[in-house]
């Protein structure tokens, strides 16, 4: 039927009222290190997830690259048997998984065979001209750190990633750098052929439903902002303890240590999260520009007196008997690695000041538990006869992040009875009781967010850079004291060091 | 999911304050003298997330079997207090029954528990039931009231518990005619209207309208929307057209919003089951003739196809979700305040 006069259309009417995200153009993800665990286990699950939901765009392809002989059709069917092993959605739908397996390539090179690049740009431009998608382009790099700097490189010289058609994109997995200079050089190197807006720096963490939660329970909820700060807070407890060990990661692990593999990039997201103001709006640079306001306001550590180091010995974990870090495969049986570090940061401002947050992460210790504590001061006065301030234990609001995701208050309440007597009880909310519906995995989370063009929950550049600082001050300051490891068995919750760091302020840890 | 399911107590009642008191005691799992043990104290402190009331009205004892089945399922993901109302407007003397119970779950480790009273009412009772509901509600909480089947529109219960709740959801894939559409248009549509309209099948075409957005989020293709001149489901020809007429009310409202009328075309055949199978939008003008279909697959799947001209563009097949009542009324209890959206779609299904 004709129109009397067709209008224009600036958004898309059909849209409206659909609580579910955008579709992001029809792009071409290329996966560098697309034979690894990563891809396996990670990656081509989350697109799965993404594409049985309907979330991913019509024309969307991915090219796997890597340096391990196999056919396309092998290469496709190495990633079927991973989604089926590896996806959280069981059984795997063969029409689906065959109409996002219709647009899977692999090229094979190694990551600095310039010649390689070449045969990536002609399957870029075919996947471009047969599948519709007008140069956007991801590039994943799912590879071992020492491969980030070389991949960008050879990307800017054979020209796939210049701007032109369609956008594109980079998406470089943690470790970045392995300290301030590293992580500064990466940066270098990246901003050679990427802008910072072009850059997504992962920290799966984030990606996850229960971190996000953090942000919507302070600043969705209007009770918990005006006594969020100095006024009555006592302090923070931050913990990401883990029950096991380095598995098989001893080669990785012994590059890195606690320091650098927990501390530098999840404990220092959720102080950031705990600590930061509102942002005036959730888009990617006022999350981030508050959480850089966090880090830049910490005072800088006195390594002697603020940080605790450990390693843990064999011991007894959940009822088995454990080895010793230093027992673990692929580790020097003189290892001096960390895997256990507690902090205690100031953070100078004028939400915080004199409000010190005590950090812990390790290995082997007793329970698995990532929470963000909140331990509110005493009330000045009790006015009940015969109780005393001090027999009351302080409130204390927990952000559990895993597992039994939720939140608890600890409230004094009234013993039944004639006598004014109190005791401490716990409220206990599960988000899990309020909406018990699976939530999606951090990667497809971020991955869509990628391809939406929406950095807020990935790390910006200056946010790795003043993390990787604290971290360096750190080292600097071990670096003349030699430590006595391992210094706490397996199942404890790290060497008495730890406790007195903390008791010597008056507190205790918790008990996660 | 590992589920573990209790059925804490269950005991018949008449006097609404002897079913508030039983549902204080279920609730917060103490004894008959008041005093709780602690383990029961804390087992119920741990319990404590409700999101709303739930009001279901049946009007038969099969149908409150299904209710109940649906309800105990939909406890899972949201837990409620829940109120069925089975009103039977008999000449049997004025009888009124209630039965008070509490279940408690554990699924994956987490324990949820919820309270639900039956309230069974015959003769005059039947007829005053929000009164008795009223007082039983937990406070502060929304109330949703989910009348399975076709609503009784000229009953008073009917009025009186949509002026108590704050979200009426139906599925209008139960029967409905135009003259129940029609109806349900002007229930949403009352000056004094509280209750936002919810409906299953409403919920049903997430996908469709998911998948048909998807088209012209792609770029190039909304200019081509502007140029839409027709659309065709195609669905069973089962009598039941209440979803198809939705869908295409939903575009065509959709366009109306920027002064665009759209022809629908509904094609039932005896070929297909039930529901909608395919939906497709023909746009024109100077872009040239462009076809988006969708078309619903065996197994719970969607297939969608573009075709330019005489270029087919990729195909891809993504989910159909085949979703359980107690699925659909989740939907339902996440949505905020009047679906302005749905009460468009229907307006525009009725023209």
């Amino acid at each position: 039927m004709a129109q009397a006069a067709t209008p224009t259309l600036t958004q898309n009417i059909l849209r409206d009222g659909l609580i579910l995200p955008r579709t992001p153009d029809p792009a071409a993800m290329v996966i560098f290190g697309a034979s690894g665990d990563l891809t396996a286990r990670k990656l081509m699950p989350a697109l799965y997830n993404l594409a049985l939901n309907r979330y991913l765009p019509s024309g969307f392809s991915v090219i796997g690259v890597a340096d391990t002989a196999l056919s396309e059709d092998e290469f496709r069917a190495h990633m079927e048997q991973a989604v089926q092993k590896f996806s959280r959605s069981q059984p795997v739908d063969r029409a689906v998984w065959q109409s996002l397996a219709d647009g899977i390539s692999y090229v094979r090179m190694p990551f600095d065979d310039a010649a390689g690049y070449g045969r990536l740009a002609a399957e870029l431009e075919r996947v471009d001209r047969e599948r519709g998608t007008n140069g956007n382009r991801v590039f994943y790099l799912a590879t071992a750190p020492q491969f980030f700097s070389i991949i960008i490189d050879r990307l800017g010289a054979a020209g796939i990633a210049k701007a032109g058609e369609g956008w594109k994109r980079v998406v470089i997995e943690k470790p970045f750098g392995n300290d301030l200079k590293s992580a500064q050089a990466l940066n270098q190197a990246i901003h050679t052929v990427f802008t910072e807006k072009q850059i997504y720096r992962i920290d799966h963490y984030l990606g996850k439903e229960t971190v996000q939660n953090v942000l919507v329970f302070r600043f969705a909820n209007g009770i918990f902002e005006p006594i969020w700060n100095r006024r009555y807070v006592d302090h923070v407890q931050i913990t990401v303890a883990e029950d096991i060990g380095i598995e098989r990661r001893g080669k990785y692990y012994e590059t890195s240590g606690a320091l650098r593999d927990i501390f530098q990039n999840h404990l220092m997201q959720l102080v950031s999260i705990a600590a930061m103001e509102a942002p005036p709006n959730f888009d990617a640079d006022s999350v981030r520009d508050e959480k850089v306001k966090v880090l830049k306001s910490i005072h800088p550590i006195d390594v002697a007196n603020d940080v605790v180091r450990g390693q843990y010995g064999p011991g007894w974990v959940g009822g088995q008997q454990v080895p010793g870090y230093r027992q673990e495969l692929n580790v020097a049986p003189t290892s001096n690695t960390e895997t256990f570090v507690a902090v205690r940061l100031k953070i100078d401002n004028w939400r915080w000041a004199d409000t010190p947050f005590y950090l812990r992460t390790g290995k082997r210790l007793p329970s698995r538990a990532s929470e963000i504590a909140i331990q509110f001061k005493n009330p000045p006065h009790l006015p009940f006869a015969k109780t005393a301030v001090e027999e009351l234990t302080p409130n204390v609001l927990v952000m559990r992040i895993q597992p039994h995701e939720g939140a608890s208050l600890k409230i004094a309440a009234k013993i039944p009875g004639p006598v004014m007597r109190l005791r401490t009880v716990n409220m206990d909310f599960f988000y899990g009781s309020s909406f018990m519906v699976e939530s999606p995995d951090a990667y497809e989370r971020l991955v869509l967010d990628c391809m939406l063009g929406d950095a807020t929950l990935f790390a910006r550049e200056d946010e790795v850079e003043r993390a990787w600082g604290l971290v360096d001050r750190i080292e600097a300051g071990w670096a003349s004291h030699p430590p006595a490891f391992p210094n706490y068995p397996a199942g404890t919750w790290g060497p008495p060091e730890a406790d007195a760091l903390i008791e010597r302020d008056g507190r205790r840890w918790r008990r996660p | 999911m590992s589920q573990d399911h209790t059925e804490l107590s269950a005991r018949t009642f008449v006097d609404v304050h002897d079913i508030q008191e039983e549902l204080d005691q279920v609730r917060w799992g103490l004894h008959q003298d008041g005093e709780g043990s602690e383990a029961a104290q804390h087992a119920a402190a741990e319990a404590r997330a409700s999101v709303c009331n739930l009001i279901a009205v049946v009007s038969n004892e099969p149908e409150l079997g299904e209710v109940i089945h649906v309800l105990d399922r939909l406890s899972v993901t949201n837990p409620s207090r829940t109120l069925i109302l089975l009103a039977q407007h008999t000449r049997e003397a004025d009888k009124l029954e209630a039965e008070v119970s509490a279940q408690e779950r554990t699924e994956s480790g987490h324990r949820v528990s919820t309270e639900r009273v039956i309230l069974h009412a015959h003769g005059e009772p039947a007829r005053h039931l929000a009164s008795l509901a009223t007082p039983l509600l937990i406070p502060d909480l929304p109330v949703i009231l989910w009348w399975p089947g076709r609503p009784q529109f000229d009953n008073p219960l009917f009025d009186d518990l949509c002026e108590l709740a704050d979200r009426l959801v139906v599925d209008t894939d139960e029967g409905f005619d135009d003259a129940d559409l029609a109806r349900l248009l002007e229930v949403a549509r009352r000056t004094k209207a509280q209750a936002s309209i919810g409906d299953l099948n409403w919920a049903r075409l997430i996908a469709w309208r998911h998948v048909a957005a998807q088209f012209f989020d792609m770029p190039g293709m909304l200019a081509r929307l502007a140029h839409i001149h027709g659309v065709s489901i195609f669905h069973g020809s089962d009598g039941q057209t209440a979803q198809a007429r939705l869908l295409g009310g939903w575009i065509r409202s959709r366009m109306a919003s920027v002064g665009i009328d759209v022809p629908l075309e509904f094609r039932p055949e005896d070929s297909l089951e039930h529901g909608v199978h395919r939906f497709l939008i023909y746009t024109g003008g100077n872009e040239g003739p462009a076809r988006f279909s969708m078309s619903r697959l065996r197994g719970g799947r969607l297939s969608t196809q573009i075709r330019l001209g005489e270029q087919e563009l990729a195909e891809r097949t993504v989910r159909l979700e085949s979703r359980a009542t107690e699925e659909l009324l989740g939907i339902e209890l996440t949505l905020p305040g009047h679906d302005q959206l749905f009460e468009e779609a229907l307006d525009a299904a009725l023209r």
